[in-house]
């Protein structure tokens, strides 16, 4: 890790606001809302900037009870919402949105302790509600990012509730602290807590993709690859990235695809061939049931209604996982 | 014997079988000791192999007279036996749940349901969608056969088959999971036999096999010859008996012999414990029927699930000169199985079943198992704690029971009945064309079923409980089964779940209140009620695709209530087909609908722990975990 003395760099762009240590350069974009990427040494760890995510692949007892049709609005959520408003501070200066003119006052050798970045969001729903991605980068590089759901009694059930890190390539495999095999909140008793490390992006072969490989109880990530995009990387050290939590375990999964992809295939071999690492974590998950598979609803306790405020915090970080 | 074919069989739901020898017990016999220790027998022929088959897609376009010696078989192909006909890609797959395969394609109420004058004759046998497929298998005996009786033993046939050897006919059966049985001996040629088979997808018999499955036809079971000796073992009801003391207990054993019962042969019982200590020896002349009562037993090896003892019975049937002319070995069991006060104990021991339902599942061959798939899934339901299994939703292949005795897995065995479609409309329980129902003329082919389950697989520890069949709605016929059973049987519990839907019943159909998928929040409502009966799960925590959440609900129910007996998860294994797929060239496992099959259920086939290349999915460690709280 970078030594915790050096101040953070901040470059303030046109488009985006750099923040860099002497190991990571963050980018984050006024255009695309949100953290868009993460550059450590050369390697890049972001695909597309980081989003929230409201949806996960529906499974085969959430056909059967209609869940998915009931909540079909969050998949247009995951898909489609806008952020709305950008609010930059640094070392607790509100900057607003420092754009040009603001940002003409501002020089290559800006340096600060702390950056708060917060981005809003609107959902994709009937009504709307509110989403905030709030990223803090301290001295030390590591990126703190607490999202928050606003609860709205109008809206229907969610499915689940995360952030999403789409990487460029696929991952060699990742290592975590949490519960052995696949585990959901209503299907985790048979989890034994340890540290796992899964080869590759297994995708698990349910006769119609759906949900899968979620991690429930998680205390850290660290995914790692070997391959970049760069053309002018010809590099093939392995290279990690890791997520860890702040106050509460967190749930992942890890795979090559995304919700959509999942959703759209109706069988294994439609799936496209494995290109990226879709890391996806979440704050809160629904259960899968298991009562019937036709009408039978996930018990309440494992069920995400919509009415209520959520809020969840992990911290990112190039390199592996590191004992505080 | 000079009966002649008759089509109509396939129409008339009061024939179903013609010429088949009496189902009984499930024993192997042997020419010796040796043999029997190495269980190679010699009286045994396997017919398994290519056959020459020709497939017709109507009755109307069948081979006329094929079993004729002289035929000119030329332009007839060849098919594997045992398998399916679909997945040798002569006709089409299709997978469809509880509607039947002809879903809005032929209009069909089963005979006599719609009146007592529309006796649906012509339905089945003139109808364009019951394909045809005539197998002919050429034979020379083995020589351990020669000069005795010869029967032909086909282990499982779908639909219903006419049955020829030589151009005489031999008969006819329905009933796709029992094993048929057809007296070859007087048809006999020396030199080469020709054995020809006529497989009708359809028949009366599709009324009763609605299950959730592939639908098949075709010799999917095993073939073969046996050979009788001079004298035989016909059948054996051994009626093992644990008392009240769990410690004490005595052996009845019952022979049913065939052959030259005057001669000077000797019957000679033993039976020895596990570390080969003599029990029994006991020696009779021949007879008919021959009974071993109250053989006394002390110090008894009880059969649980973990410590599956069993005694070794041996029948060796001797000459004048006191050689071997037949050995009968036969692994029996001990336990004690009784229902007080509405709840279930086995040796004492309140049950809790830790169960599966398993079809019968081969990715790449569809209901045709191997040994190693049988191996496979015993492994993993002892790795998992999974202590019963249910045989969903017809009998199983032999071997089966006997390795289920071995491991100590409880079973519930099912007769071969599911009339889901008859009753069951969109979900709306509408009985108005339900067979057997309380119809007399399906009243027999129903019970044949139950006997032919009970006859064949009596002698099984392993069996807790006959299952009447599975979603077939309640009536006089299905109550007649029960009746059988409880006539037959005071060693073992039935269970039908269809009581719960015609409450008419509920006295007479079954020893549990069975349910499927009932939630635990209604299975406490009943057992906090006077519960009339134990409960249990014949189907629960519905496992298709990413399922399984909740199960620790269920599992505190065996906590809270002592007449909780447990259930049998649904199901053990996905059943879907290895293909190639037609794009990238790879092997791919194909569902409902990927055949151009209409009308389908698609995916819903897919419900199993196990992925249907036997990879368990993710949820089984939640299984392993919670069945390994309540292992006993």
């Amino acid at each position: 890790m970078a030594n915790t003395t050096t101040k953070l760099h901040v470059i303030f762009g046109d488009g985006t606001l750099g923040v860099a240590t002497e190991d990571v350069h963050y980018l984050f974009s006024y255009e695309k809302g949100g953290l868009e990427s993460i550059l450590s040494h050369g390697k890049e760890w972001l695909y597309r900037p980081i989003r929230p995510i409201f949806w996960r692949a529906t499974t085969d007892n959430d056909r059967g009870n209609h869940f998915s049709e009931e909540s079909a609005m969050w998949l247009g959520a995951d898909c489609f919402t806008r952020c709305q408003a950008i609010d930059v501070q640094v070392d607790g200066e509100d900057l607003g949105l420092p754009i040009a003119p603001q940002n003409n006052q501002f020089s290559n050798d800006e340096m600060a302790d702390r950056v708060d970045i917060t981005f809003d969001f609107q959902t994709a729903t009937t009504p709307a509600t509110k989403v905030t991605m709030h990223y803090q980068i301290v001295a030390n590089g590591k990126v703190t990012l607490t999202s928050h759901l606003q609860g709205n009694e109008a809206l229907p059930e969610l499915p689940a509730f995360g952030v999403q890190l789409i990487m460029p390539t696929v991952a060699t495999g990742f290592e975590y602290d949490g519960l052995s095999g696949e585990t959901y909140p209503d299907r985790m008793a048979g989890g034994s807590r340890g540290q796992y490390y899964v080869a590759g992006l297994p995708v698990t072969p349910y006769l119609v993709p759906q949900e899968m490989g979620m991690h429930m109880q998680t205390r850290w990530l660290t995914v790692t690859r070997q391959r970049t995009l760069n053309n002018a990387d010809v590099d093939a050290q392995p290279f990690s990235l890791s997520v860890e939590m702040n106050d509460q375990p967190f749930a992942f999964s890890c795979l090559p695809y995304t919700a959509m992809e999942l959703e759209a295939a109706t069988h294994i071999e439609e799936l496209p061939l494995a290109r990226r690492t879709v890391l996806s974590v979440y704050g809160a998950v629904r259960g899968v049931g298991g009562i019937d598979s036709w009408g039978a609803d996930v018990q309440p306790p494992y069920r995400l209604f919509a009415d209520v405020d959520r809020t969840f915090t992990i911290q990112i970080h190039p390199g592996n996982h590191v004992t505080d | 014997m000079n009966m002649q074919a008759d089509i109509k069989w396939l129409d008339d739901p009061q024939v179903f079988r013609v010429g088949q020898l009496p189902a009984h017990s499930d024993h192997y016999w042997y020419r010796d000791a040796d043999e029997a220790r190495s269980k190679s027998s010699s009286f045994a022929q396997s017919l398994d192999g290519q056959w020459q088959f020709k497939f017709a897609d109507r009755p109307q376009h069948r081979p006329i007279g094929f079993y004729e010696p002289n035929y000119d078989t030329s332009d007839f192909g060849t098919i594997h036996v045992p398998g399916h006909i679909e997945l040798s890609n002569y006709a089409q797959i299709q997978y469809i749940n509880t509607l039947y395969p002809w879903e809005g394609k032929i209009y069909r109420r089963p005979a006599y349901t719609m009146g007592s004058d529309q006796t649906g004759e012509g339905m089945f046998s003139e109808a364009p969608d019951n394909s045809v497929g005539a197998y002919i298998r050429h034979f020379r005996l083995a020589p351990g056969l020669r000069n005795q009786r010869v029967i032909v033993q086909f282990d499982g046939v779908e639909e219903a088959m006419y049955v020829w050897l030589n151009g005489h006919f031999l008969g006819y059966a329905e009933d796709s999971f029992s094993r048929s049985e057809f007296d070859l001996t007087d048809a006999l040629v020396d030199g080469e036999n020709v054995l020809a088979v006529e497989v009708f997808k359809r028949s009366t018999a599709s009324f009763l096999e609605d299950q959730d499955m592939f639908r098949f036809s075709g010799i999917f079971r095993s073939v073969r010859l046996v050979g009788l000796p001079t004298v035989h073992v016909a059948d054996m009801h051994i009626r093992p008996v644990v008392n009240e003391d769990l410690d004490s207990g005595e052996l009845n054993v019952t022979l049913k012999l065939t052959g030259d019962l005057e001669s000077k042969a000797r019957v000679h019982l033993t039976v020895f414990d596990k570390a080969d200590k003599l029990i029994v020896d006991e020696k009779r002349p021949v007879a008919k029927q021959i009974s071993f009562g109250h053989l006394p037993f002390e110090n008894v090896m009880l059969w649980t699930h973990h410590n599956p003892d069993l005694y070794h019975l041996t029948v060796t049937i001797t000459d004048a000169d006191a050689d071997p002319i037949e050995v009968v070995p036969y692994d029996i069991g001990f336990r004690r199985l009784e229902l007080r006060n509405q709840v279930i104990y086995l040796n004492g021991k309140r049950l809790i079943i830790n169960g599966v339902n398993r079809h019968e599942w081969d990715a790449a061959t569809g209901r045709t198992v191997s040994m190693a798939d049988m191996k496979a899934d015993l492994q993993t339901f002892a790795e998992n704690h999974i202590n019963a299994v249910r045989t969903c939703h017809y009998p199983d292949q032999i071997p089966w029971y006997y390795m289920c005795d071995q491991a100590g897995v409880y079973m519930m065995a099912e007769n071969n009945l599911e009339t889901h479609g008859t009753w069951q409309k969109m979900g709306a329980v509408e009985p108005s064309d339900n067979v057997p129902g309380s119809l007399p003329q399906w009243r027999e082919a129903v019970l044949d079923r139950a006997r032919s389950n009970y006859e064949t697989f009596k002698n099984h520890p392993a069996i807790l409980f006959w299952s009447l069949g599975n979603e077939s709605y309640a009536g006089d016929d299905i109550e007649a089964m029960n009746t059988y059973y409880k006539t037959m049987d005071s060693s073992r519990l039935t269970h039908y779940e269809g009581v719960v839907r015609n409450r008419k019943y509920e006295t007479s159909i079954s020893d549990v209140e069975s349910r499927m998928y009932a939630s635990p929040a209604e299975i406490r409502t009943y057992l906090s009620n006077q519960p009339m009966k134990p409960f249990l799960d014949c189907e629960y925590m519905h496992d298709m695709g990413n399922s399984l959440g909740g199960l620790g609900e269920y599992m505190a129910l065996l906590d809270d209530f002592p007449s909780y007996q447990g259930g049998f998860i649904w199901d053990f294994i996905d059943q879907a087909l290895w293909v190639t797929d037609e794009v990238t060239g790879r092997q791919v496992l194909r569902y409902g609908g990927d055949f151009d099959d209409r009308h389908t259920d698609g995916e819903f086939s897919g419900d199993g722990l196990m992925f249907a290349n036997r990879q368990a999915k993710p949820a089984m460690q939640e299984v392993r975990y919670y069945y390994g709280q309540y292992d006993n």
